[in-house]
């Protein structure tokens, strides 16, 4: 619940996101070499990938993507 | 068909890849065991909690504190339920410790003459600060550089026994959907803790998997009921935190529907810097007066205060910005705040040496009991320094024993179940009823008998209706019915034995409203019993302890105080609302 956006132009295909995700959330792409959203919903929008990004490529918005059961 | 990895001849094996399981990892290295590997579901020092901690340690620091005060503090706010003489070790040993996590590589925030800086946040000493993931980095990297082994993508599911003896684990691939199957002299658990993935960023991995496979290889549990932190808080309608620490500690306010700041009332001195138990009474008695929504305010801090902000939490800080909710070095508005979902901490009971119920078995970080592991990275460090060292010296004398191989057989086939099944109950359904059942305030952390029974009936229906139709898509999936299948058995074990307790502690209960120190200085304890789970109780051995509380039964202080505030009544030892 947060990512929203992996920007093709700029990914260089690192692996950096892909490998730090808590969540598991990302893959990388065998052909082209671009890293994309592979399981959304399950996103923690912790903005790990964001703030780790060397090429600065994924946007995060911290809004939640699905129904989130609260206290009140 | 799902491959096999077989991993062997492990001295120690470390589950979680937190600062708790770092830290029992390169201490077991450094305590002689030849070969340690650390295995984590994500990425070691990128997962569970301690990479998105608040960035506040609680460090005793010796030349300014007290140190009898600060472990009394430490033992009530745990209801007197604590092991004081682990809460003493904790507390001596975490000045030293951060000396050592500096050596590693952590950056604390220093002073300009290059001392540890000391700022104001909850609580009554003031605490130290870091930068965010940069101390689980660093911290990663210093077990590597001791010859920590590391595997990440890999899920244990459950521990493996012989003749009572933990001799090993198995669990899955979560990219591959291959079996694991690891063989070992001794294992530190260090999963974390359990928040029902609710609200909040940076803990929706922590989902009770080292409770849950204990339970089931038959470790005795206990805390669940009683935690020092009932719930936290986070803002309540985006995915921003944690953080609260560090934001009360900069001056943040809390507000009620009406704009009372409402934590003056209930707690004069510290006010919103309360304990987590003392915000949870607040919280809740303000919900059930109707109060909510609550805000943290944050709108009047300067922007030097901001700027602090964005250098111990930049993920947070850049969460606030994405919404709008922090333009440039100012906040824009007040923000709604809510608890996230109760804590589930069913912690595994350890001793001194933090080795737990089942030989071969040692414990560290929030996976261990609350009475033995108080929350924060302080004493994850702490006890993971210490179950680390007590493993490789119970593996220098363990011989490594044969797996029972029909045990390896069956929880094979119980684990990649559901991704063999083609289709069924989707893994996030049995999360929301999980979640719809525990997170409503009123049932774990305003609790009354007849609505966590209502809540217990649900868990029941859910495990019986849900669980064997649980269905995975891939290996990916397989994770999130695992995570979903842990807490719901996390969800039982909370509402059992949170019933069991009758009384008010750490926690109000409106049917005993009483603090009970005749007959519950006690720890609830839960254990498998064949398919099912027993409940006992443990007398704690205060007697053995430098505190001892008063053995009388009085109304809960909390109680007492909303009474007097007209909040409600007690009538024949239950609470009535105004």
């Amino acid at each position: 619940m947060g990512i929203r956006h992996i920007d093709v132009r700029l990914c260089n295909g690192c692996n950096i996101c892909v490998e730090d995700c808590p969540l598991d959330v990302l893959r990388l792409d065998e052909a082209t070499k671009k890293a994309y959203i592979a399981y959304l919903r399950d996103c923690q929008s912790c903005f790990l990938c964001q703030s780790e990004c060397p090429q600065d490529a994924i946007r995060c918005v911290a809004v939640h993507e699905r129904r989130m059961p609260k206290a009140w | 068909m799902p491959g096999e990895q077989r991993y062997e001849d492990i001295d120690v094996l470390v589950i979680g890849g937190g600062l708790a399981g770092v830290y029992a990892a390169i201490k077991a290295r450094e305590a002689g065991a030849d070969k340690v590997v650390q295995v984590d579901k994500g990425k070691v020092g990128k997962t569970g909690a301690s990479c998105f901690a608040a960035g506040v340690m609680h460090t005793y620091f010796p030349e300014e504190d007290d140190l009898e005060d600060r472990v009394r503090r430490l033992t009530r706010a745990q209801g007197f339920l604590a092991q004081q003489d682990l809460m003493q070790d904790h507390m001596e040993q975490s000045w030293d410790i951060t000396q050592e996590m500096a050596q590693f590589g952590v950056d604390f925030v220093r002073t300009a003459e290059g001392k540890l800086e000391r700022r104001a946040g909850r609580g009554s000493y003031p605490i130290i600060s870091f930068h965010g993931p940069q101390l689980m980095a660093a911290m990663a990297r210093a077990a590597i550089r001791k010859g920590v082994k590391m595997i990440y993508r890999t899920m244990v599911t459950d521990i493996l026994t012989q003749g009572g003896q933990v001799v090993g684990a198995v669990g899955f691939n979560t990219r591959s959907g291959d079996f694991c199957v690891f063989k070992t002299k001794t294992t530190v658990l260090a999963t974390g803790n359990a928040w029902y993935k609710g609200l909040g960023p940076g803990h929706r991995d922590c989902t009770g998997d080292g409770y849950a496979a204990a339970f089931r290889a038959g470790a005795k549990l206990s805390g669940a009921e009683n935690p020092d932190g009932p719930t936290n808080f986070f803002p309540a309608r985006y995915d921003i935190g944690p953080g609260m620490n560090k934001f009360v500690g900069e001056g943040g306010i809390f507000l009620n529907s009406k704009s009372e700041r409402f934590m003056e009332k209930y707690n004069p001195t510290l006010k919103e810097r309360a304990g987590l138990r003392n915000l949870n009474y607040a919280f809740t008695l303000e919900a059930k007066q109707g109060n909510t929504p609550i805000f943290m305010d944050m709108t009047h801090l300067k922007p030097d205060a901001v700027r602090r902000l964005k250098e111990v939490l930049p993920l947070a800080m850049r969460m606030f910005e994405s919404v709008g909710l922090v333009v440039g070095e100012r906040f824009t508005q007040p923000v709604e705040w809510m608890p996230i979902a109760p804590l589930a901490r069913p912690g595994l009971m350890v001793d001194r040496r933090f080795e737990t119920s089942l030989p071969g078995l040692f414990c560290a970080g929030e996976a261990a009991s609350p009475t033995a592991v108080p929350i924060g990275l302080a004493s994850a460090a702490t006890s993971g320094a210490t179950a680390g060292k007590s493993a490789a010296e119970y593996a220098r004398s363990a011989a490594a024993a044969p797996l029972d191989e029909e045990q390896v057989k069956r929880l094979r086939q119980e684990t990649l179940q559901a991704l063999n099944r083609g289709s069924g109950v989707e893994p996030d359904q049995v999360l929301l009823s999980v979640q719809e059942t525990v997170v409503p305030y009123d049932v774990l952390l305003l609790r009354r008998a007849d609505r966590m029974q209502r809540a217990l009936d649900a868990i029941e229906d859910a495990r019986d209706n849900l669980l064997p139709l649980l269905n995975a898509y891939d290996p990916h999936y397989l994770r999130m019915a695992h995570e979903a299948r842990n807490l719901t058995l996390i969800a039982e074990l909370h509402l059992r034995m949170s019933l069991a307790r009758a009384e008010s502690r750490s926690v109000l209960r409106e049917d005993f409203p009483c603090e009970d120190n005749q007959d519950w200085v006690k720890w609830v304890v839960a254990q498998r019993d064949g398919g099912g789970m027993k409940l006992s109780t443990e007398d704690v051995p205060v007697d053995g302890y430098p505190l001892k509380p008063e053995r009388t039964k009085n109304l809960h202080h909390m109680w007492q105080l909303a009474e007097k505030l007209g909040i409600c009544r007690v009538e024949k030892g239950a609470v009535k609302w105004a």
